[in-house]
Parts: C-alpha cells; structure tokens; sequence
C-alpha cells in the first residue's frame, strides 16, 4: 500500500523562466551526445536492422554504467524490443547484458548460452557467465568459464575471473597471485583500476591492510571516477576506523545511493549536522525504489537498516532476501551482522554453511558467524522486535 | 575489445554502484467522482526532454522557461498516452503546469481534468508513456475512484486496467485487517495471558479467604462480559488515538508497562487486592494494551484512504481472537472450577508461572535484555 506521491512533495511555479529545474546528463555539443544522437539516427533510420540496435544499445549501457543511470538501461532494452525472433549471437548478448543488470540471471545466462551455441568463440558471454556465476556462488561453473576464457587466450579476463574464484573459495593467497599475474599482464588503465580494486579487497580479507591499502591509492592513482573503486576504499576506511577521510573522498558524490550510503555512515559515526539529511535522503530514495517495485538494492538497503536506522529485524529480511540472489562477501557479511544484532542465529545459517562450504579465509567474517552461533535461538520472533 | 570484457566484469561485480540513479517512473494521482476527472500527472523532466527535446540553448540545464515554452507539445504528448474511459472515452486535458522536484531530480507536474460520458461503472485506464523510448519506465498509479483507493505499479505490460466499483474492494481491505487482529491476538502471549489471568478467577469467588467455585454459568459469564467488554473498550480506545497519530508513546515503555500488567494481574490471583472490580483493572490495562496492537498496525501501514474502515477491522479482529479464546476457556473452567486440579493446578500454579514468566519479560523489556528465549 503506497501513496503515488512522496510526502514533501509540494508542486510550484517557479518565480521566472530563468529558474533550472533540471540539468541533464550532458550538453547537446557533447562528444558523447553527438556520438549518440549518430547511433539513434542510424537505428531510426533503418528500423529491423540489427547492427544499427546493438550498437546504440551497446552505447546506451556504455552511458548506464559510466554515469551510474538505469535510465539508459531502459532506453537500451526498448531499442531491443522489436528483435523478438531469431536473435543474432550480438543481440543475444547484450540483452543478456542488460538482463543482468537487472538481476534476471536466469534469463541472462539463456540468453549468453544461445549466444555461444552460435559462436563458441564469444569471450564476452563466457566472462558474463563466470561473473554471474561467481554472483551466484556457482563456483565449479564459474571456473570452467574461466577455464574458457584462458582457452579463447584471455590472459586477463582469465586471471580475474579464476582470481576471484579463487579468493572466494578458501584460497585467499592463491587468488592474490592470479591476480597479480593478470594485472602483470594488463595494458589498459580500466583492467589495472579494476585489479589493483580487488586485489586491494583480498589483500584487507587476508588482513593486510597496510598492502590493501597500497593497491587501493594504485587504483586511486589511476585518475578515473569508478564507483566500485570508491565503494571498496570507503569501505576499507570505515572498516579501519577512519571515517573522516570517507567524508572527504565522497563529499561531491551524493548522487550514488551505495556511495551516499558510505558518506552517511561516516557522518554518522563522526556526528556531523549533515547526517541527519543524508539518511533521510537514502531513505527517500529507497522507498521512491521500493514504489516501482525495484528489489535490485536489497544489499545496500540492509545494511542502511543495520548500521543507519538500527533497525536489526527489517534488516535480516533484507539481506535475507538479497541472499537469495547475491552471494559475495559483501552480501554474507551484512547478513551475519544483521543477524547478530536481531539475535536471530537461523537468519544466519545460509552464512555459515557459505563460510563452511567454501573455506573463505576472512577472519572477522569468520568471528561474526561464531558469535551467530553463541546467540540463544529464537522460537517466536515477535518479542524479538519492539 | 578485451578492454570492455574487463569493464563487463567490473559492472556485474559490482551492481550496486550502478544503481545510483533511479530508473523512470511518473506518478500519476487520478481522482474520478462520478463523472468528474481530476489528476495529476508528474513526469521527470530529463524523460520529456528524452522524448521531446527541450534543451533549446544546448546548454545541458533545462529552465522554467525552456519547459514552459513547449507546454502545448507537451501536454499533447502526454495526453496521447494516457487513455481513461467510462461508459466510454473520457477526453482529457491540461489545466496548468508546475514544477516539483522528486528523489531523482526536477519533474513537470501537469493539472489535468476532464468529463466521462458515464458516472458510473468500471473506469478503463490505459498507460503508455515512454514505454516505446524506455521498456524499465513505470507508471505509479494511485487512483481513487468514488472514494476507494487503488494504486498500482504500471509496465508495458500492464495493458488497459479496470477498476472495478468499490463495494468488494472495500470489504477485501476490511477482511484483511479482520483477519491481521485476530492473528495478532492469537500470536500476542502477553495480551492473552494478561486476559487468562483476570479471567481465571471468573469460575470462583473468594469466601473465608478461601476460592470456590461460583454457583451458577450465568455468574461467571457477567464476569467475564465485564472483563472483556472494558477490556476491549479501553484498547480500542488508545489503539485508535495510538494509530490515528494523537497519542504516541515510546515502544520500550508500552512494552514494558504491558509485561507488568500481567505481572500485577497474576500476582492479583495469589494475594487479591482488586475482587470485584476487575473490570476496572482490565479498563486500566487495557489502555497500555491498545498501544501495543498500535504498534502491530503501525508496521502493517493503514491505508490513508480507508482508514476507519481499517482501525474498525483491525479491531474487530482483536476482539473475535478475544472471544474465540474465551469462548475456549469459560466452558471447561466452569465445568472443572471445583476441582483441585483447576483450584491449585490451573488457578494458583498457572498464576505463578504466569507472574514469573510476566517478570522476565518486564526485566527483558526494560533493561533490554534477552533473557528467555521463548
């Protein structure tokens, strides 16, 4: 039961024609949308051309990713929509990119299957396919994409892939020397970003920090906005008890919900005035989300539930449920604290048995399951929330 | 060409950060009376100038003015992709236009109005805005049509939806609430040993400082009617000023408060201070216990629209719980009121284990402890 409209909304006139009510992504003179408006002119001009539609699509999930914008995805997939039929090994593949996207894995690993049946020489399927799987904690078929990938003579996409397989199941150091050999290897300043980043993650899961930091100012160093990137550093400093400098690397990227959500648990731990307006800020956003029936950022919202709104119940439900889909560390982890703080040791079980099937070798993550354990089982969950 | 594989990698390993904007979505609020069409339709600016094009000067930011210079070719757009019928076509158009800003950035707001051919029956509701340009765009709906709420979240999918005239919907929401207020009764062991335990003594009457059994079914039923007519009367009280947003107060304390009422209403069985005015007590408590079925409510949401109709349902629903427990319980305690086994087992030894039970939940409430885990 929802109300269409937010409570603060309060429509207006605004006082003169000079008023902006709105900035858009990029300028009409943009390189990038002059590129774009190419692309959309090409695929207008020759509807039932499937060339023409992969190429704008592709460019529009190009814009999704680089400005953080689903909007782009939305205008990707109705570009696809009128190729129903026989669907070329490219078309295949980008819907099942923008599938993904919108964790519709099932459907997305159908669509990078149909693509390699018509040409098993697809890299960028096999990588898709390994990513979800490793997503899905499908480890065994996630390796044999890896294993293509080395096949198809992909070096790097290779050591990424079966480097993170790797670190995910029980062999931390393993996996930091595959990566390492990938990032050896790697000739773009996009692939090395992307491994300094991870191995910046497995250094800190093996409890150097003082290397994990190092490859994260590498990864810095590199000049490029990556969210993900951004994401991990300020991850990496909360988790090091410096939330001052979170506040100062992500001062100018409110507009990031997993980036927001960073900034205010920074705030909040320094009890800065600006807190109080960015929580309320990720709870709108949350619930403008929830309205049109966006599940996609069940992760983020738990933990915003745990740590911002200290509500531990709402909380398990929901890494609970982004469970379901998601099963990387970040999800395991915000699912044992969760289930920690609402004493809920059964919300926790999927967690464990996770660490216990895997071997995966982070200690706090391993200290939180055993005090799941240690917590007195819950019969009726009822007095468990005020 | 291996450079996009890795960023391929770099996306799905990290979703979150790519979803830091929101997708589209308009929220359209229709309000039809009879005849009468009244609605207002927010939609994002950046998705009009998607589809439209409004950035004249190509400087990136759309102003008041740039959006109000194209209001005709906007409304025309907007308007041929929304299509509301009753007994036929209902035609629609622009009233005037505003400005709002929501989560995700400046939205144009359009007044629109219009006249239906009937007044009543089904209202036809088709949506199509964006959908060619962006298959993730969705239409938020909340329509009330003569007085009843609907609301719905609309995709390409969606096709034209009916609404329905209000009667069943109306009944589904209170049979809903019905059905969440007997459930929160049954579920809620604090509110029903706090009953149990003003209603165990309705078999007996104390003579000589000694329990026997009342004499007649007719005697025990006026107790128990007193007990839970005032019971009821004082929860539903609180419950409605609670859930109307009148009176509030902090959960710990309303917890708290309702794991000693029962503490008092077993140790009131042991050693009586109240005997023939229990209904009193239960008034007194009842007020702390209508706070706490609030606080149920409160997490189910009430529809703003109907709201009586839920408050009244929820309610109805406590109270059926109520006396389906009673109506369990009165029979085979006056049929076994003169027995040792109600008289010490049930009577004395339940009170006690009640208390005790009462207790550790009053020190678990109050100091926020976790100390049974029942």
């Amino acid at each position: 039961m929802f109300a269409a409209l937010p409570a603060q909304s309060a429509p207006r006139k605004p006082a003169n024609d000079a008023v902006v009510i709105e900035k858009l992504p990029f300028r009409a003179g943009d390189r990038r949308a002059r590129e774009l408006e190419v692309l959309r002119a090409n695929a207008r001009n020759a509807p039932g051309n499937a060339a023409a539609a992969v190429a704008l699509a592709q460019a529009y999930f190009d814009m999704a990713q680089a400005r953080s914008d689903p909007r782009f995805i939305g205008y990707a997939d109705a570009v696809l929509s009128p190729f129903d039929q026989q669907l070329s090994a490219d078309l295949l593949v980008i819907r099942g990119m923008l599938r993904q996207y919108r964790h519709d894995f099932d459907d997305a690993l159908g669509d990078f299957a149909s693509a390699l049946k018509q040409d098993p020489e697809r890299a960028d399927a096999h990588a898709w396919r390994g990513a979800i799987y490793l997503v899905e904690a499908q480890y065994a078929n996630a390796r044999l994409e890896c294993a293509a990938l080395l096949r198809l003579q992909r070096p790097v996409l290779h050591g990424g892939c079966a480097g993170l397989a790797q670190a995910y199941t029980g062999h931390l150091n393993a996996g930091y020397a595959t990566l390492q050999q990938a990032l050896a290897l790697a000739r773009y300043d996009d692939q090395r970003l992307w491994l300094q980043t991870r191995l910046g993650e497995v250094s800190a899961w093996l409890g150097n920090n003082a290397r994990a930091e190092r490859h994260y100012r590498e990864a810095l160093a590199l000049g490029r906005d990556d969210g993900y990137l951004l994401a991990a550093w300020a991850d990496f400093l909360l988790d090091t008890k410096r939330p001052a400098e979170v506040v100062k690397l992500l001062a100018a990227w409110e507009m990031s919900d997993p980036l927001l959500l960073r900034l205010a648990e920074a705030e909040t731990a320094l009890q800065l005035p600006t807190a109080k307006a960015h929580v309320q800020a990720l709870d709108d956003r949350f619930t403008a989300a929830k309205l049109r029936g966006d599940t996609t950022h069940r992760g983020e919202e738990a933990r915003f539930q745990l740590r911002l709104r200290k509500n531990a119940v709402l909380a398990v439900q929901l890494a609970t449920a982004n469970y379901q889909i998601q099963k990387e560390p970040r999800d395991l982890r915000v699912l044992l604290e969760a289930a920690l703080a609402a004493r809920d040791p059964d919300a926790a079980k999927p967690a464990r048995e996770w660490l216990q099937a895997t071997g995966f070798e982070d200690l706090p993550m391993r200290a939180l399951s055993a005090q799941t354990l240690q917590l007195p089982p819950l019969v009726n969950k009822q007095w468990g929330a005020p | 060409m291996m450079r996009q594989f890795v960023l391929v990698l770099v996306l799905i390993l990290f979703h979150a950060a790519a979803c830091a904007h929101k997708a589209s979505d308009s929220y359209l609020v229709v309000d039809v009376k009879d005849n009468a069409v009244k609605a207002q339709w927010d939609i994002a600016v950046r998705d009009i100038d998607f589809a439209l094009g409004l950035d004249r000067d190509g400087n990136g930011e759309i102003t008041w003015g740039e959006l109000r210079a194209r209001q005709t070719d906007i409304s025309a757009w907007a308007l041929s992709r929304l299509v509301v019928t009753r007994n036929g076509s209902c035609p629609l158009e622009m009233t005037s236009l505003q400005v709002d800003e929501h989560t995700d950035g400046g939205y144009a707001v359009l007044h629109l109005s219009g006249v239906c051919p009937g007044a009543t029956g089904a209202l036809g509701l088709q949506y199509r805005l964006l959908f060619d340009l962006d298959s993730l765009h969705r239409g938020l709906l909340r329509l009330t049509l003569d007085g009843t709420t609907h609301t719905t979240v609309i995709s390409p999918t969606s096709g034209t939806l009916q609404f329905g005239v209000t009667q069943t919907s109306r009944w589904a929401q209170f049979k809903q609430y019905l059905v969440e207020g007997i459930w929160h009764i049954w579920i809620g062991f604090d509110h029903i040993l706090f009953l149990l335990s003003l209603l165990l003594p309705a078999v007996l009457v104390l003579e000589m400082r000694r329990w026997r059994g009342v004499a007649s079914f007719g005697l025990a039923c006026r107790e128990v009617l007193w007990v839970v007519t005032s019971f009821t009367a004082a929860h539903s009280i609180t419950l409605s000023l609670a859930a109307l947003g009148l009176v509030s107060l902090p959960s710990r304390l309303v917890e708290s408060a309702i794991a000693l009422s029962v503490v008092l209403a077993a140790a009131n069985n042991l050693r009586p201070v109240v005997e023939h005015r229990r209904w009193l007590v239960a008034f007194g408590f009842g007020l702390i216990h209508g706070f706490g079925f609030a606080s149920v409510l409160a997490e189910l949401g009430l529809p703003t629209d109907a709201l009586a109709l839920s408050l009244v349902g929820f309610n109805a629903g406590v109270e059926v719980g109520q006396l389906a427990i009673v109506a369990g319980f009165l029979p085979v305690a006056f049929l076994l009121r003169n027995t040792r086994f109600y008289l010490r087992g049930v009577f004395v030894l339940g009170s006690w284990l009640t208390m005790l039970v009462a207790l550790i939940w009053l020190v678990e409430r109050a100091f926020d402890l976790k100390l049974l885990s029942v």
